[in-house]
């Protein structure tokens, strides 16, 4: 007890002063954001059964299921391997998926139980907590999405075309999908909000957004329709830098992707910034 | 002054007047008392303060700086026990200790020597490595304390520390918070526990329907409602005189 009294003495900015003579030298912000990042990605890492073992098994089932057995039916699309096709989809669709759900509860699971307060009270900018949030999910899903890529590349020749475009599309979408996920967070109220988006929502546009099959194979009007869902845009970015084949415009695709990222980022500042169903 | 605050009103989206004007200022070493009855508006007071909500006017500074304009050097200076158990089931005991020093911009050195020092100042060194949600509500709330003392808060906010807590651990609660007080950290203390309000704090203010109604010593406050103790004045502020123990014990005697 007297240890406590006689270090609590000191002053709240000991912690500041200290950090001058540790390695590596972090200031304070540095030191706040990595905490926040910490906290986002030990979250994820103590249930990684649920949050990374659970999303690679659902992703090697898909590829067994639609690669092994459809593929034997199907041979080549576009004149690749269909499970060569597919493979590029699920990777998006895996990075996509988790950044999502994991923003998504890991936001409301620290509402509902308000320990988010002990982030929010605390001298962080509301751009630190949006940035470590988001990227809780943005990793965890890139974890995923890289561990489908090593597995893909040890079962099939899954080549990759065009580097610079998959890492800029594949890092778009990794943050579109997180920003979305903190969207869905901080909007939600109950668990089963959050559910509703990613069943009804998402899940559907992904899956009707061609990773299993290419549009332009679709009969009339469902071929004009995929046009109209944004994800079939995201996987042509993704397609295009594996395989190199694309139906559509790469380059407005991404320019899109970009200003959609940078507009639901924008939107989320805002929300941290006026404390929206985070601060009373 | 470690706290002052000028004029705070806090109207909530739903039309409520949580605050309607408050001012009050709390002087550097200080441990300060806020009374009220349950929806009086101390847990809004408290939350404007820390930034866990967002005022609709008026202003609030900690050791000089404005809460809203500057809230990184204001929030630094605060350590906030909430009354509600909000600790992260995610985290074992250190972590959460060890994130919260963080948050704060605590080095890691510094960090690692302040989570010992609390885990074994609070008894909660055995506990280490478990996570919160196994421990139990006593556990829990010394856990929320240390970790509100984690970054050396020169204003530390006690929001009903003791609800709910057993008699010891209350008592050693307040054995620690009465030598940090007297070691010179500034105490802002909300409590239904009337007497030790009335032991532990230098000046009491009484809050109700969002607007600070008295304030002084507790003698001083007892002078103004025309009672003898501070528990007195608080029923007369809520209107329920007919509690009070000396009106009980004039009736037993007729």
């Amino acid at each position: 007890m007297s240890t406590l009294s006689e270090r609590a003495a000191r002053g709240s900015e000991g912690g500041q002063q200290d950090e001058r003579s540790s390695w590596p030298r972090l200031g304070p912000r540095q030191i706040r954001f990595l905490a926040l990042v910490r906290r986002e990605c030990n979250r994820f890492m103590k249930i990684k059964r649920q949050t990374v073992g659970a999303p690679l098994l659902e992703t090697f089932l898909y590829i067994s299921v639609f690669g092994a057995a459809l593929g034997s039916r199907i041979h080549t699309l576009h004149g690749f391997k269909y499970i060569v096709f597919v493979i590029p989809g699920l990777i998006m669709m895996a990075w996509a998926m988790n950044a999502f759900s994991n923003n998504a509860s890991s936001i409301l699971q620290q509402k509902f139980q308000r320990s988010i307060d002990d982030q929010l009270s605390s001298p962080a900018s509301p751009t630190e907590l949006l940035i470590a949030f988001s990227l809780g999910g943005f990793l965890r899903g890139g974890l995923v999405a890289l561990l489908t890529f090593a597995a893909a590349e040890v079962l099939v020749d899954l080549p990759i075309e065009h580097a610079l475009v998959l890492v800029a599309g594949l890092f778009f979408v990794g943050f579109f999908f997180s920003q979305l996920g903190v969207l869905i967070g901080v909007r939600a109220e109950q668990f089963d909000d959050v559910a509703v988006y990613q069943q009804f929502v998402l899940m559907p546009l992904i899956f009707l957004g061609g990773v299993f099959y290419s549009a332009t194979l679709l009969p009339e009007p469902f071929s004009t329709l995929t046009h109209f869902n944004p994800v079939y845009y995201m996987i042509g970015i993704v397609r295009y830098g594996f395989l190199g084949y694309h139906d559509g415009n790469v380059a407005l695709a991404l320019g899109v992707l970009a200003l959609a990222v940078t507009a639901l980022f924008a939107l989320n500042l805002r929300l941290f910034t006026t404390g929206y169903r985070l601060r009373a | 002054m470690a706290l002052q605050i000028e004029d705070l009103v806090k109207r909530y989206p739903t039309g409520t007047e949580a605050l309607k004007g408050v001012s009050l200022s709390i002087a550097p070493g200080e441990f300060f008392g806020l009374l009220g009855p349950n929806g009086a508006g101390k847990s809004t007071l408290i939350h404007c303060t820390t930034g866990l909500a967002a005022p609709t006017s008026g202003a609030i500074r900690i050791f000089g700086h404005d809460a809203v304009s500057h809230y990184e050097r204001a929030r630094t200076a605060v350590g906030l026990a909430p009354q509600d158990l909000n600790l992260d089931w995610f985290l074992t005991v250190e972590e959460t200790l060890d994130y919260h020093g963080g948050y704060f911009g605590m080095a890691r050195r510094d960090r690692r020597e302040r989570c010992r020092e609390l885990l074994e100042a609070f008894s909660l060194t055995e506990k280490r490595a478990e996570r919160t949600r196994t421990l139990s509500g006593g556990m829990k709330r010394r856990l929320i304390l240390a970790r509100a003392l984690m970054h050396r808060p020169r204003l530390l906010i006690l929001d009903e520390p003791t609800a709910g807590v057993d008699v010891e651990l209350r008592l050693e609660l307040w054995q620690y918070v009465q030598r940090i007080n007297d070691e010179g950290t500034t105490i802002l203390l909300t409590t239904h526990y009337l007497e030790e309000a009335e032991q532990l704090c230098d000046r009491i203010a009484f809050i109700n329907g969002g607007e600070i109604v008295a304030r002084g010593t507790s003698g001083e406050l007892a002078a103004r409602y025309g009672v003898s103790s501070l528990e007195d004045a608080y029923l007369a502020l809520v209107g329920r005189k007919e509690l009070s123990r000396a009106h009980l014990g004039a009736e037993e005697a007729v």
